[in-house]
């Protein structure tokens, strides 16, 4: 048996799906998309029941990837039964959603999930009516307090009818569906859907367009919009049978501070530099702990083992690459995760997003960037995987342009351990300074350049509620798995190929080469460009390995102010490190990943050769 | 009563001359008037022999205080017909503005002064809002706390959640918080629902009943 759970997005339904199945659930992408879609199973007297948590969507007639794959998902046919989840204190609104779920004739069961919010407002449920209208079985369920949940399998196993409903629709369109019906023997569903502009039959498509054109032109308005009011209005009759407002009982509205400049605005700052901080404080922190129990556990007892010269550099790159990848994943990524699915769950992330709107239009984005921006600081891996959360490939390109040049906690690193320790603390901030204001042209340029729609932000500003501790953790541990799955490979190959070229003296080659043009262009010696290369594993290392290869640690006798400066700055623009370029090939693709790691090696190179011909 | 041709001619001259204030070439008014520049050359010199117009520097003509009042009159009859047109009849605003130009020449003084002042004394078409006058109110123009019904949406296509999140002609909605910066929240079938600028302008309103 298998069964799909679906619903607008914060209705409860991953807590339920959560309750419903135990361990062993599998994040997968939807093929082709970002899309996750969550599998996993359950056992209800010893049968096992298979169920697909689909992404939150308001609609199956919508444009966006989420509600493409629902879409696609529910036309395969491929479930016994769909389990709508609604939330009952909004209910009218997801009745839409429940309507078009009818419509195509599943097998269904509803939930009327936050039956004990819903009392708390003085709102009374009757599920009789949607009942008796749908033909449906109505379960009142409180996912939060674990209420009902384990009456939802049972009764999705005994639905086997699909709902009888019928969305009554204005008499033109109802004419359509019967013409549309005569000429094709199309279904009611068949009809309405080609009316509004989906479906495989090409003939069937025509005709519905040809009569939406003659509908629309008679009508003030679409034939879209008209099905859509049509749905809306019949969802609100449905609500006002089910629903009896008993008293209003007062309501405390904490959007009355989060969502008002005054004292959003500065709220917002608030969290997002103490989410910064923290995770900077605690994460760098756990990396250095990581760190050093690599180099005294593994690092050097593997080195005092005296094996083979080349066995130990083979060795040597393998720990290193497990030690990149680690300090970051634990330290950085999974805090990161923790923290935004917080945010997520919570229902702040919306509020953010509405006051940060207006400041993002200007470099072409909207308001939900907000947040890859603030974890770009702390690291570019979990920034660049939370680009997801933009709408459109428009956005998400310029966002990960953009993302990658916000100086992460590495390059942060670099600019204190080597600018502001040998050069100054006013140098180490027109570091910074350099960087944003690159970023900021970037941005303006992107905005103007990068081809596809502007989409405006038109979001729900989902209820504000406690985040539940378990599912955080849950999200997070799968977030965290995908990115040790993806980064471990890349960043183990990486860093053996680095060892062995050094290995077989093709770095001292490499040196030699490069070092007239290094030293022409950034003049900087050769040895700084391996230790740029090495940068490219773990930002970090950079600064280590030109510490190594310049033989001290007091790198300001060797090198001078304006040759430190500029081998921070170029640090600092060059290259993404390889765990960044891994989720950029995976979020935005290969062409732009390569486009980005041009652009910043290019931004890097030149910037530093213009401060090197304008100051020596 | 000059002929239709004169009157276009200083209406074009006192739209060029940006009120009189300057003066105009014979090449500008050629160019306004889409005709050819001997054409308009004749069309000119006799206008000065009526004293409409004054030769200025450089083969250029200035309007007389006789060529202003003939040619600021034009103008009203246009605007006034212009608007007749498009506000009241909902006639297309290039389509209006070309039969204005025929009608103006034909219509009375006392005509435009009743058809002014019939516009000014008419009630506003039912549901439109007084705070934006000449154009439809849109969700940009409501304060915090209004509540107000939809009247159209523009570019729906783009903006095909708006419907799904029940915004659509018809519904009602309550404006809960607009930003300086003119981000708007809407409060619609009991949820929060947050829109940018450029989204909110696109959503015409009227007031309700």
């Amino acid at each position: 048996m298998k069964f799909a759970l679906i619903g607008n997005p914060s209705v409860g339904k991953s807590l339920i799906f959560n309750q419903l199945t135990g361990l062993g659930v599998e994040v997968s992408n939807y093929p082709g998309t970002t899309v996750e879609l969550q599998r996993g199973n359950t056992c209800f007297q010893r049968e096992i029941v298979e169920l697909v948590d689909l992404p939150g969507v308001y609609s199956l007639d919508g444009n966006s990837d989420e509600e493409g794959l629902v879409r696609r998902f529910l036309e395969q046919q491929d479930v016994d039964a769909v389990i709508v989840v609604a939330n009952a204190t909004r209910l009218e609104r997801n009745l839409y959603l429940l309507l078009q779920v009818a419509e195509y004739g599943l097998p269904m069961v509803v939930v009327l999930n936050m039956a004990d919010e819903a009392a708390k407002r003085g709102l009374e449920i009757d599920p009789g009516p949607i009942h008796d209208l749908l033909g449906v079985e109505v379960i009142l369920t409180a996912a939060s307090q674990g209420k009902n949940i384990d009456r939802i399998i049972p009764a999705a196993l005994a639905a086997s009818r699909p709902s009888a409903v019928e969305i009554p629709y204005d008499h033109h369109i109802e004419a359509a569906i019967r013409s549309l019906g005569k000429m094709f023997g199309a279904d009611r569903k068949e009809s309405v859907r080609a009316l509004l502009g989906f479906g495989d039959n090409p003939e069937l498509l025509e005709a519905a367009r040809t009569i939406s054109d003659e509908i629309e032109a008679r009508h003030r308005m679409t034939v879209t919009q008209i099905i859509a009011a049509n749905r809306h209005n019949f969802a609100h009759k449905i609500a006002d049978l089910t629903l009896r407002e008993e008293v209003q009982l007062p309501q405390t509205d904490p959007d009355s501070i989060l969502t008002r400049i005054i004292p959003g605005m500065p709220i917002l700052l608030g969290i997002l530099i103490g989410m910064l901080l923290f995770v900077f404080v605690v994460g760098s922190f756990l990396e250095e702990m990581i760190v050093e129990f690599f180099d005294v556990y593994a690092m050097q007892p593997f080195v005092a083992l005296g094996l083979p010269p080349l066995a130990e550099e083979l060795g040597v790159s393998i720990l290193i690459a497990l030690q990149a990848g680690l300090g970051i994943a634990f330290p950085y990524v999974f805090l990161f995760y923790i923290i935004i699915s917080i945010l997520e769950d919570s229902g702040y992330m919306t509020r953010a997003a509405f006051l940060a709107d207006n400041a993002m239009h200007r470099v072409g984005m909207h308001g939900g960037a907000v947040i890859p921006f603030t974890l770009a600081f702390g690291c570019n891996v979990p920034a660049i995987m939370s680009i997801r959360l933009l709408r459109s490939r428009r956005e998400r390109i310029i966002a990960s342009f953009l993302v990658t040049m916000v100086p992460c906690s590495a390059r942060t690193v670099i600019i204190a351990g080597i600018v502001a320790s040998f050069v100054g603390i006013a140098a180490a901030f027109s570091v910074y300074a350099i960087v944003f204001l690159l970023i900021l042209i970037t941005g303006l340029v992107l905005s103007r350049v990068t081809p596809g729609e502007r989409f405006g932000m038109i979001m729900e500003m989902v209820p504000l509620r406690w985040p539940d501790p378990k599912l955080v953790m849950k999200k997070s541990w799968a977030r965290l798995s995908e990115f040790l799955f993806i980064a471990m490979p890349l960043l183990l190959a990486g860093s053996i190929v680095l060892g062995l070229l050094d290995f077989f003296g093709v770095m001292t080659i490499f040196e030699e080469f490069v070092e007239p043009y290094t030293m022409a262009l950034l003049g900087l010696p050769g040895y700084a460009a391996t230790a740029l290369i090495f940068g490219i594993l773990r930002k970090e290392m950079a600064f280590e390995t030109l510490a190594i290869l310049a033989d001290t640690a007091d790198l300001g006798a060797v090198l001078t102010s304006l040759q430190l400066y500029i081998f921070a700055v170029v640090t600092v623009l060059f290259v993404p490190c390889l765990a960044t370029i891994t989720v950029l090939l995976r979020e935005v693709g290969s062409r732009i990943t390569l486009a980005i790691t041009v652009y910043t090696v290019t931004l890097g190179l030149l910037i530093g050769g213009l401060i090197h011909y304008l100051f020596s | 009563m000059l002929p239709s041709t004169f009157e276009d001619y200083l209406e074009a001259i006192l739209t060029i001359t940006e009120n009189g204030g300057r003066a105009a070439t014979l090449d500008e008014i050629a160019a306004a008037l889409d005709t050819g520049k001997e054409a308009a050359g004749t069309t000119v010199a006799a206008l000065v022999e009526g004293g409409y117009l004054e030769r200025a520097d450089g083969g250029a003509v200035r309007l007389t205080g006789q060529g202003l009042s003939v040619a600021s009159q034009v103008a009203r009859k246009h605007r006034v017909l212009q608007c007749f047109l498009t506000e009241m009849l909902g006639v297309d605003e290039d389509a209006a503005s070309k039969e204005a130009c025929t009608l103006e020449h034909g219509i009375s003084d006392e005509t435009i002064d009743r058809l002014s002042s019939y516009m000014d004394g008419a009630q506003s078409p039912p549901g439109r809002m007084g705070r934006c006058r000449g154009r439809d109110c849109t969700l940009l123009d409501c304060k915090e706390g209004d509540t107000v019904r939809v009247a159209m949406m523009h570019g729906q296509r783009r903006h095909r959640r708006l419907l799904d999140l029940g915004i659509f002609p018809g519904e009602i909605v309550q404006i809960r918080r607009k930003l300086p910066n003119e981000s708007v929240v809407v409060r619609v079938k009991g949820c929060d629902i947050a829109i940018s600028p450029e989204i909110a302008r696109a959503i015409v309103v009227e007031s309700c009943p």
